[in-house]
């Protein structure tokens, strides 16, 4: 397991890890993001609405960047949000 | 014998208008879930997970693997596979990635398939997965050789994931060198180019391909296979999914 690979696919470098080509770790990242894209849009079309798709596509990824979730089970994902919320809210203010 | 990956977008269809014999679902949809649904198919079903994350480096979810061998025996299922994959680093990411083919990941997954059969008590199978980049000394199929050699575990052999495999990496499509004792049943399935990639994704939401079909069709007649149909995206009717099954295994039609 390379955790530089994971870095990539999670926001966190843009720098390609030795070995791996770009377009195959960008595959990686859209599987990875539109995965999160359609059960938090699902969870909470409200946060959506509210944001631009910038600001959306800013919240997930650093969502993504910080995740540590460790469920089995995909649709947990939107409990992993309330909590990152909280944190980033806890942090900023 | 041919079954259907079931999807909860198929639950107003008449499965007995379909030539399938079982069909496959992921337990992690079913767990804590009202099943009886499933059970009033009366087919027989096998669990095909897709959070076990053998390649990851997080501790495998002991709990995790309780309830499915739980819900096996509830329900009666014989087959429980996962993927030659990881699901994230130690934590989920909720999608398949490529654990580096080097003898030590090898080593290393062979060593956490034995955990997860020590926990469940059963043999697992293990499917070859699709990947989009990897690294490593050895081939994918001299990795999913060895990985056979190293573990006791089955291969729940995908041809259309060697197939993406091949066409994405630019080497001849083949399948690897195992003894057909150990490999539990095929996946067909259908697959989409994504054009700004340069890269074919196994999306499970096309017709497959000829060669998949035929090779599937071939392996599961010279070795008495079942053979399972992916269709998880773009879902089509129920009567192109009959197609599709008849298309795969015309002897059903005979």
């Amino acid at each position: 397991m390379d955790q530089a690979f994971f870095d990539y696919v999670r926001y966190r470098t843009d720098e390609v890890p030795a070995g791996y080509t770009k377009n195959g770790l960008e595959m990686y990242r859209r599987l990875v993001y539109q995965g999160v894209d359609s059960m938090i849009s699902y969870a909470y079309p409200h946060v959506k609405s509210g944001l631009s798709d910038e600001e959306w596509r800013f919240l997930l990824e650093n969502f993504i960047a910080k995740s540590e979730w460790n469920s089995n089970f995909y649709g947990d994902l939107s409990n992993e949000f309330i909590i990152f919320l909280q944190n980033e809210t806890a942090t900023a203010g | 014998m041919i079954g259907l990956g079931y999807r909860s977008e198929m639950r107003d269809w008449d499965l007995s208008k379909l030539p399938i014999s079982f069909i496959e679902v992921a337990p992690e949809n079913w767990i804590g879930k009202d099943t009886s649904r499933l059970e009033e198919l009366g087919l027989p079903i096998k669990f095909h997970g897709v959070s076990l994350s053998l390649g990851g480096t997080g501790e495998l979810n002991q709990q995790f693997l309780k309830d499915v061998r739980a819900l096996m025996i509830r329900l009666n299922v014989t087959d429980y596979s996962d993927h030659i994959a990881s699901s994230g680093d130690a934590h989920q990411l909720y999608d398949l990635f490529p654990i580096p083919f080097t003898q030590s990941e090898v080593d290393r997954l062979a060593d956490r398939i034995k955990q997860a059969q020590d926990i469940l008590g059963i043999r697992i199978g293990v499917e070859n997965a699709s990947y989009y980049t990897n690294r490593g000394e050895l081939t994918e199929n001299q990795f999913i050789e060895e990985l056979l050699a190293k573990s006791d575990c089955n291969l729940l052999l995908d041809v259309n994931n060697l197939l993406v495999n091949s066409k994405n990496h630019k080497y001849e499509f083949e399948l690897p060198n195992v003894d057909p004792a150990r490999v539990s049943y095929l996946h067909v399935a259908g697959h989409d180019y994504i054009a700004d990639l340069d890269l074919y994704q196994d999306t499970h939401g096309a017709h497959a391909e000829e060669i998949v079909a035929k090779t599937a069709d071939a392996y599961s007649i010279a070795h008495n296979k079942e053979i399972l149909l992916e269709w998880d995206n773009d879902i089509p009717t129920i009567d192109v999914i009959r197609e599709e099954l008849e298309w795969i295994k015309p002897s059903l039609t005979m």
